[in-house]
């Protein structure tokens, strides 16, 4: 393998971890919510049509960084059903 | 002497026929149908500053002066009451003075005036503050008009002690839903919870947005708004303590609530209902970062063909929508709507993809023009360039002063 294709793999590796830029939630880390000040986030969408664009689009609005797992969420991400 | 000793008896004697609070209607100068042209509104108690701000506006209103009277009851049954006439008006009503009877009344903070209905009366007006489908799946009768006002936004409100800024949607799915068993510290505490009544639309908001049936959620079901704050600012544990209030009443006690920044469900970040925590833009709700609001939907009596029973009623729910009417008021409706709370249409730049609470949300330029710029000059401050007759707009609309997007 050569160091070039070395890198290419390696680079496709982290691209994969990150997901699409797009669309990745970015959070903050930890527990605790962050508030940004109200700078772009790198992920937003700058021309957005679709519900998921409208709510993640770009803006200039405070935002709070949450990094949040709830104990009851499904391995999946999915919400159990209501007692 | 003689004279004030006839007034004292005269006095009493009137005190004796009629006990405090005995109102025979019609008739008595206490009962709302003494008032100059009675307008009788039942409304959700999210818009109980609309409704004073309108009153107040309404009886010097020199083209046509009206009496708006209202009272106040959750969203379902008001619209319950006014699809089937479910039942009539009972309690007692509010009203705002005119100007020559209080000048400095304010529509936030001075007392209302109040008076009785007279038996059987039911609202001219009728109010709820989510979307009808969230109450009932029965058809708009013939007999009724509907229009949509202003958007109304919800918050989850901490008292202002408390640490916590922000919430997720799935964090509020447990909260609400699981109660302690959710383990969402810090709450856990169902008895810190203080929500509203099923029919409310503060409650049927919320309930849409996090996916938790209305009758599913745990917590303490205060019995207006005004309780809940009261609950939120007495409470003993106020980091445990969480609370859903409409954005205006929020806004009025900012002082000692702190509102959370809420993170709808594929949302990468949480958001205020306005574009900081100190604003009152209603930014994100206008450009759908925030997404826990519903329309006003306010109805009025017609005759089964179309027209309105109480033309008054008709020009009144007109103008709360920001529509033309005849005569023209001597007040700015929009001006009374932003003030208190409320996101006129005109400055919504997305809507709800159906007509139901919760639903996604699409992209959506006003039919009547934006009014973006005027709202934020009268709510919070505006960029926007100025413009009039011999001063264009070098893009945009001219309108009301400002250069509008369209």
């Amino acid at each position: 393998m050569t160091r070039a294709s070395i890198f290419l793999a390696v680079s496709l590796a982290f691209a994969a971890a990150c997901g699409n830029s797009s669309s990745a939630p970015k959070d903050a880390g930890g527990d605790a919510a962050v508030t940004d000040g109200g700078g772009v986030d790198a992920s937003c969408f700058t021309n957005p049509q679709t519900h998921y664009e409208i709510i993640n689009a770009c803006t200039t609005a405070q935002k709070i960084y949450k990094d949040s797992h709830p104990p009851l969420l499904n391995p999946d991400g999915t919400l159990p059903p209501l007692p | 002497m003689r004279s004030l000793m006839i007034f004292v008896a005269a006095i009493a004697a009137l005190a004796i026929a009629r006990p405090a609070g005995a109102v025979t209607c019609p008739g008595d100068p206490a009962c709302c149908s003494s008032l100059p042209n009675p307008i009788y509104a039942q409304v959700g108690d999210t818009q109980t500053n609309l409704m004073r701000a309108f009153s107040r506006a309404l009886r010097d209103n020199t083209p046509e002066p009206m009496t708006l009277v209202f009272i106040t009851s959750p969203s379902c049954t008001n619209i319950d009451d006014f699809y089937n006439h479910t039942a009539a008006i009972t309690g007692t009503m509010q009203y705002a003075p005119s100007i020559a009877q209080s000048p400095t009344w304010n529509i936030f903070t001075s007392p209302t005036l109040t008076c009785t209905p007279d038996p059987g009366q039911f609202p001219d007006i009728g109010n709820s503050a989510v979307f009808i489908s969230s109450c009932t799946t029965q058809a708009v009768p013939t007999t009724v008009f509907e229009e949509t006002g202003g958007i109304q936004a919800y918050v989850l409100a901490v008292p202002r002690a408390s640490d916590q800024i922000a919430i997720t949607f799935e964090e509020a799915y447990f909260v609400f839903g699981f109660g302690m068993a959710g383990m969402i510290m810090p709450w856990t505490d169902t008895t810190q919870f203080f929500i509203r009544k099923t029919t409310t639309s503060t409650l049927l908001t919320w309930a849409a947005n996090i996916a938790v049936p209305a009758a599913k959620w745990m917590g303490t079901q205060e019995a207006g708004s005004p309780q809940v704050v009261q609950a939120l600012q007495q409470t003993a544990n106020p980091e445990a303590a969480i609370g859903i209030l409409g954005a205006e009443v929020y806004d009025a006690n900012r002082d000692t609530l702190k509102e959370l920044a809420f993170r709808s469900k594929d949302q990468y970040a949480a958001y205020f209902a306005d574009s900081t925590e100190t604003s009152f833009d209603r930014q994100n709700v206008r450009d759908g970062h925030y997404t826990v609001w519903s329309p006003t939907v306010w109805m009025v009596n017609t005759d089964g063909n179309g027209n309105a029973v109480k033309q008054d009623a008709k020009n009144v729910i007109d103008m709360i929508a920001n529509k033309q009417v005849t005569p023209a008021p001597n007040f700015d409706p929009l001006v009374l709507t932003a003030e208190v709370g409320l996101t006129p249409d005109c400055s919504m730049r997305v809507q709800r993809m159906t007509p139901m609470d919760g639903t996604p949300l699409s992209l959506y330029m006003p039919p009547e023009g934006s009014c973006t710029c005027k709202f934020l000059s009268i709510v919070d401050e505006t960029t926007c360039a100025t413009c009039n007759s011999s001063n264009p707009c070098t893009s945009g609309v001219c309108r009301d002063g400002y250069c509008e997007e369209f």
